[in-house]
Parts: C-alpha cells; sequence; structure tokens
C-alpha cells in the first residue's frame, strides 16, 4: 500500500518517466461533438438601454442584403455596438402567377425567392439608438426592406423545425 | 250479493296478476324493477373497470416515454437553402479561359480601382464625420437642457419603448406609376417545410 501510495518521480535517477508512452502514440483530435441548439439568455436591458435588438433586412437580392448586413455588422463593431449574433433566416420562395388577358389561364410570371439576414445587438444606449437608425436609414440600399425590433422567443423558435408528432403527442396528452 | 263480490275480488284478483305479469315485460328481464335498473351483480363489471383503468395507464406511459424520446432529440435549425450550392454547379468539369489583358487595359484597371478606393475612403470618412458631429451636438443639447431642467433631461435620458419595432421600405429606382393597372394574378408559396 505504502509503495502504490508514493508518486514521488525520482527525477535525478536514470529511471525518470520509465512508464511514459502516450508521448509515442499519435496525437489524436478531440471529436467534436454536435453543439446543441440552445437558445441564448434573451436580456431585457435596463431604463437606459435596449434588450436585445434584431435588425432584420429583407429582400429579393442576395448579394445586395448580404452585402448591406456585412456593412451593418462591421458599422457596430466600429461603434463599439455588442453584436450577439449575425444569422440568415431562412429562404422564402414564391411562384408568381398572373392572369392572362386573352383566357382564363394563369400563367406563370417568375418564382422570387425572398432572403432574410439578421444582426443582433444588445446594449445600445437610449441617446445612440435614433442615430444609428439615422445612419442606416441613409445607407439603405434599393429593395431592401428594414426591420428593427425587439428580440423575442418567438424570434428564435421560427428558426428552428418544426416536430409535428411531438406537438400532437403533447395535444393529446393535455 | 256475496257471490258478487267474491267474483269481483275474484276478476279483481285475476286482474291484478296478469298486470303484474305484463309489467314484467319481456321474458329476459329478469327482475320486476323497471327497465334500466338492475340489482347490482357483483362478478363482471368491477373487473372490467380495473383492466380499463390499467390499460389507460400503460398507454399514458407509453406516451409520456415517447414524448421523452423525442424531447430528448435537440431542436435542429432549418438549414438555408442560401449556403447550399445546388449540385449542379459543381458537377461539370467545364473551366472558363480568360482572355489575356493587353497592358493598357490592366493599367486601366489598375487606377479605377485607386479611384474607386480613394471614393469609398472620402464616403466613409464623410459618415464617420456625420456620425460625430450627430453624437456631439447631441450631448450639447443635451447638457443645456439639463441646466434648463433636470425632470425633463431625466425623460429624454430614458429608453423609447414607441421607437421598436421600426419598419422601413428602400428608396426604389422607379417609384410606383400613379393610375396603373395590374393584370390580376396571385402569389403560391412554394417553401419547403422542414419537419424533425
Amino acid at each position: 500500500d505504502a509503495l502504490l501510495g508514493c508518486h514521488r518521480s525520482y527525477r535525478s535517477r536514470p529511471t525518470h518517466g520509465i512508464g511514459k508512452f502516450k508521448y509515442l502514440l499519435p496525437k489524436e483530435v478531440p471529436k467534436r461533438r454536435k453543439e446543441k441548439v440552445q437558445m441564448k439568455e434573451i436580456s431585457a436591458g435596463t431604463e437606459y438601454q435596449y434588450g436585445d435588438v434584431n435588425i432584420q433586412m429583407t429582400s429579393y437580392d442576395l448579394c445586395l442584403v448580404e452585402h448591406f448586413a456585412q456593412y451593418v455588422h462591421r458599422l457596430c463593431n466600429r461603434l463599439s455596438i455588442r453584436v450577439i449574433e449575425s444569422y440568415a433566416m431562412p429562404t422564402k420562395t414564391n411562384e408568381v402567377l398572373f392572369l392572362e388577358e386573352k383566357g382564363s389561364k394563369m400563367q406563370l410570371d417568375a418564382v422570387l425567392t425572398t432572403h432574410q439576414r439578421i444582426v443582433q445587438i444588445r446594449g445600445l444606449s437610449s441617446t445612440f439608438a435614433p442615430i444609428l437608425l439615422e445612419v442606416i436609414q441613409s445607407s439603405q440600399p434599393e429593395g431592401v426592406h428594414l426591420l428593427v425590433k425587439q428580440h423575442t422567443e418567438a424570434d428564435f423558435k421560427s428558426r428552428l423545425k418544426s416536430r409535428p408528432e411531438l406537438e400532437e403527442l403533447l395535444a393529446q396528452m393535455s | 250479493p256475496v257471490s258478487l263480490h267474491v267474483l269481483c275480488s275474484f276478476s279483481s284478483c285475476s286482474s291484478w296478476l296478469p298486470q303484474r305479469v305484463l309489467l314484467r315485460g319481456s321474458h329476459w328481464q329478469s327482475s320486476l324493477l323497471e327497465f334500466r335498473t338492475s340489482l347490482p351483480v357483483r362478478a363482471q363489471p368491477k373487473k372490467k373497470k380495473k383492466v380499463d383503468v390499467k390499460k389507460e395507464q400503460a398507454q399514458k406511459e407509453r406516451m409520456k416515454k415517447k414524448i421523452k424520446k423525442l424531447e430528448k432529440a435537440a431542436p435542429e435549425l432549418i438549414p438555408i437553402e442560401d449556403f447550399i450550392t445546388p449540385l449542379k454547379y459543381s458537377e461539370s468539369n467545364r473551366v472558363r479561359s480568360l482572355p489575356a489583358l493587353s497592358p493598357e487595359e490592366s493599367e486601366r484597371r489598375v487606377l479605377l480601382l485607386k479611384k474607386w478606393c480613394l471614393f469609398k475612403q472620402k464616403q466613409d470618412e464623410a459618415e464617420k464625420k456625420a456620425i460625430k458631429a450627430l453624437v456631439e451636438s447631441q450631448q450639447e443639447a443635451l447638457k443645456e437642457l439639463r441646466l434648463e431642467s433636470e425632470e425633463l433631461y431625466q425623460a429624454a435620458i430614458r429608453r423609447d419603448e414607441g421607437l421598436f419595432p421600426f419598419e422601413r421600405d428602400g428608396p426604389s429606382y422607379t417609384p410606383p406609376l400613379p393610375g396603373y393597372d395590374p393584370p390580376e394574378g396571385k402569389c403560391i408559396d412554394i417553401t419547403k417545410v422542414y419537419t424533425q
């Protein structure tokens, strides 16, 4: 028992580190577990600061909305406004049909895709908010619809896949 | 007269019996009580109740287990089609060969790039200056307000609840034409619905 309990390594002796072998094995990269999608805490903000605010940019043009989102993100970085996340919402596809002049058949006009990017910020002070809005508005490109609102749980849930089985079972239970 | 009474009693007696028999209804009715009631029978019905309750409990437990299992799986984000390149663009092996640029052309392009950089720099500087000016003037106004009245200053510092949600449409190249009659039509949403 005393022999096992003794952990002195006798560094001066030539037998120091005699049982080591892990340094000979190839380095294994730690397996990355899938990070669970969890909702981050939504801060309500104080009287002089707004909580989590979502700047949502929507447009039919992908490149335009992408570049505008990047611009807004960089602007917030430059003005030392804390950006929590900057993500994209799933794209919506719409088929536009119009009625022909002579005839009752609906003709396919176009297939439009609506893209949306969101930049989430926190800790926007009440005096600086109108200035920020003014700057973003002045550089808003054509065809990009801007919406600034508070972040809610419903906004987060809209990003997740729907689970009809779970909802059915929960409805049956109650 | 006595015989008549007896006869009457007999007739009533006779009428009594058949009535009672009639009240019994069909011969399947075992008791003489009314239709739906029956004497308590202590054989089958209670066992049925127990079995039902057990079955229901088992069913509920099964459902709870299913719910637990489904809830264990973490919710997934809807994949965004913007970031997934369609396969048809990565399948073909054709390579684009660009024509060689003449030195004048490349010179022109470099000079254009420099001009664009300068233009963008000027734009950025102007924006920074504008922001600075706005902030400064705001601070000055707040200082003056504070000197005027403390109450109004405090109210001005507070956050505006009516600011959000804020919506604005971007400017358009061509504003809508007045008196334009668009053809009738409809929009169908064909977004793919993902379920877990």
